[in-house]
């Protein structure tokens, strides 16, 4: 499916990482979501991977021929949804 | 062919530390391999905030080796190609009440004998340089840039790596070493076996931070490190809500054992042992902080933590009550009794290196440490007398 990305695609809108640049960063070793991720700000802004996340395996998955569940995930790390520094503190947030 | 490798030196860890150390000794000319078992950078050192200051240390060494590094970055931010998003910054060590500020005056005045440009600020200068920040302070520890600067961690790790390849660095990353072998008669570092093959060296430096145990017990070596947790919190980007670095006072009560404050704090606070920090990033976003607890290797956020850290940081930016969090994270810090780090050789390892034990330091003093390395392992003098950090205190 990749194969039809051109290298100037945005694949995360948030913080504007193209295919190219994920490319790279597989070729400078990152293997999964997370070293993606660390490389390059992909799924780092304000929807956290939860757009961009699926296409970033599927790169992933075509440059090191891996199966994309094998790319691993960006670990979710609470809160699921962005709730303020004052709800968090009265404890208002849904369980996960 | 064969799958058998030598190197003069084989570094293990991918953190600041190790990435450091590998640059460093690539540089000055080793043959150098880099093995770590995750991903450059999957430990402690993603799994931080990164400002680099002094005015956490004491004074002395800790001081020391602390403005050693800081000037440091500044001459690596300037030569290395790799953008590792070196910041000056000033850093406002905030005091809520009187006696706070009495005792850091006197740190303040310890510091300052040392020729260090730290100065004590009332709150009134602290509302100007901090509109946002509670006006019932009694004011603060400035710090400028010239002792306190930020950097992003994990690029700083990916920096180091990719200035080291230009020296000839090899790097072995989702390594799994699974036996030291040591010299029958001499004890003597000789040869490692990996899912990469045998890999030949004389010399091991372990920077495996906080897992630096775990490398030790192949070799029978105890290395007295554990796991500190701390927790962090990213806000969505925000118009900026401070301009310098922020911590409260009472850190360095959490850091320092023998400083002991009262702070008028909620239970929630004190029993998650909350040390306030603020700073934004390059990217807008707020890190708000922090704690230290000790919890083995879990480094799943715990939801006790995030409210009384929200609970803190409100005490001191109560705007902060209509900011969003966007995410948390935590990571452990690699935790020595007396504080210091271990930089040394192994007297009973003809061969052997450690690198390892900076807990709440282990960004900051990632340049000196690794020049101090390299100067260990080429038999020269170190800059200044780091014998405090020898690992034969521990015998
Ligand atoms: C919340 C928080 C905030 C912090 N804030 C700051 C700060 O502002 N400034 C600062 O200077 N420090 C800060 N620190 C401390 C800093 O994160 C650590 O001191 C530093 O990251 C330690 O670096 P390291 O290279 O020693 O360890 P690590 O980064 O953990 O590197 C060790 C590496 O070794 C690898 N490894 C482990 N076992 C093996 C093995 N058997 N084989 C191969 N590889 C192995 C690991 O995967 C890891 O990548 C903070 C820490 C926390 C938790």
């Amino acid at each position: 499916m990749s194969e039809a990305l051109a290298d100037d695609m945005l694949v995360c809108r948030c913080e504007e990482v193209t295919v190219g640049d994920i490319k790279k960063a597989i070729r400078d070793g990152a293997r999964d979501v997370v070293g993606v991720k660390r490389r390059t700000r992909a799924g780092m802004g304000l929807c956290q991977g939860r757009t961009c996340e699926k296409l970033v395996q599927q790169i992933i998955s075509k440059e090191l021929g891996v199966p994309a569940s094998e790319t691993g995930t960006s670990s979710v790390r609470p809160p699921v949804r962005p709730v303020t520094f004052g709800e968090l503190a009265k404890g208002d947030v849904e369980d996960d | 062919m064969t799958n058998e490798k030598y190197y003069d030196i084989v570094v293990i860890g991918a953190g600041a530390i190790g990435t450091s150390v590998a640059y460093h000794l690539a540089k000055e000319g080793y043959k150098t391999a880099l093995l770590e078992r995750g991903d450059i950078a999957s430990g402690s050192s993603s799994h931080c905030d990164a400002v680099a200051v002094i005015c956490d240390k004491l004074p002395g060494l800790d001081t020391k080796m602390g403005q050693a590094s800081i000037d440091y970055f500044g001459k690596l931010a300037k030569e290395f190609d790799y953008d590792f998003e070196y910041t000056p910054k000033g850093c406002l060590y905030v005091c809520e009440t009187e006696p706070e500020f009495a005792a850091a005056s006197k740190y303040c005045e310890a510091q300052q004998k040392d020729g260090y440009k730290m100065r004590m600020i009332d709150s009134r200068e602290l509302s100007e340089m901090e509109p946002h920040i509670s006006k019932d302070l009694y004011g603060a520890l400035y710090t400028p840039p010239e002792s306190s600067v930020a950097v992003n961690p994990y690029r700083l790790c990916f920096a180091f790596t990719y200035e080291a390849e230009k020296f000839g660095l090899e790097k072995y990353t989702y390594c799994k070493i699974t036996k030291i072998n040591l010299n029958d008669k001499t004890n003597a570092v000789e040869s490692l076996e990996t899912n990469y093959g045998t890999i030949h060296t004389k010399r091991i430096v372990n920077c495996a931070g906080a897992w630096a145990p775990f490398v030790g017990k192949l070799t029978g070596l105890s290395i007295p490190i554990e796991p500190r947790k701390g927790t962090n919190l990213v806000s969505e980007q925000t118009p900026r809500l401070c301009n310098n670095k922020i911590m409260e006072y009472g850190y360095m009560m959490s850091k320092f054992d023998s400083i002991n404050f009262k702070r008028k704090v909620s239970k929630l606070v004190e029993d998650q042992n909350i040390a306030f920090n603020l700073e934004y990033t390059n990217s807008n976003n707020l890190l708000v902080g922090g704690n230290r607890l000790f919890r083995g290797y879990d480094i799943r956020t715990e939801i006790e933590t995030v409210k009384a850290i929200c609970e803190r940081a409100m005490r001191f930016f109560p705007e902060l009550a209509n900011i969003k969090c966007i995410r948390t994270y935590s990571g452990v810090r690699p935790f020595v009794k007396d504080h210091l780090p271990i930089v040394s050789d192994v007297d009973s390892i003809p061969g052997y290196y450690i690198a390892a034990g900076h807990e709440g330091d282990g960004i900051c003093l990632s340049p000196i440490t690794g020049k101090f390395m390299a100067e260990i392992v080429a038999g020269r003098p170190t800059d200044f007398d780091i014998s405090k950090l020898d690992f034969k205190r521990f015998a």
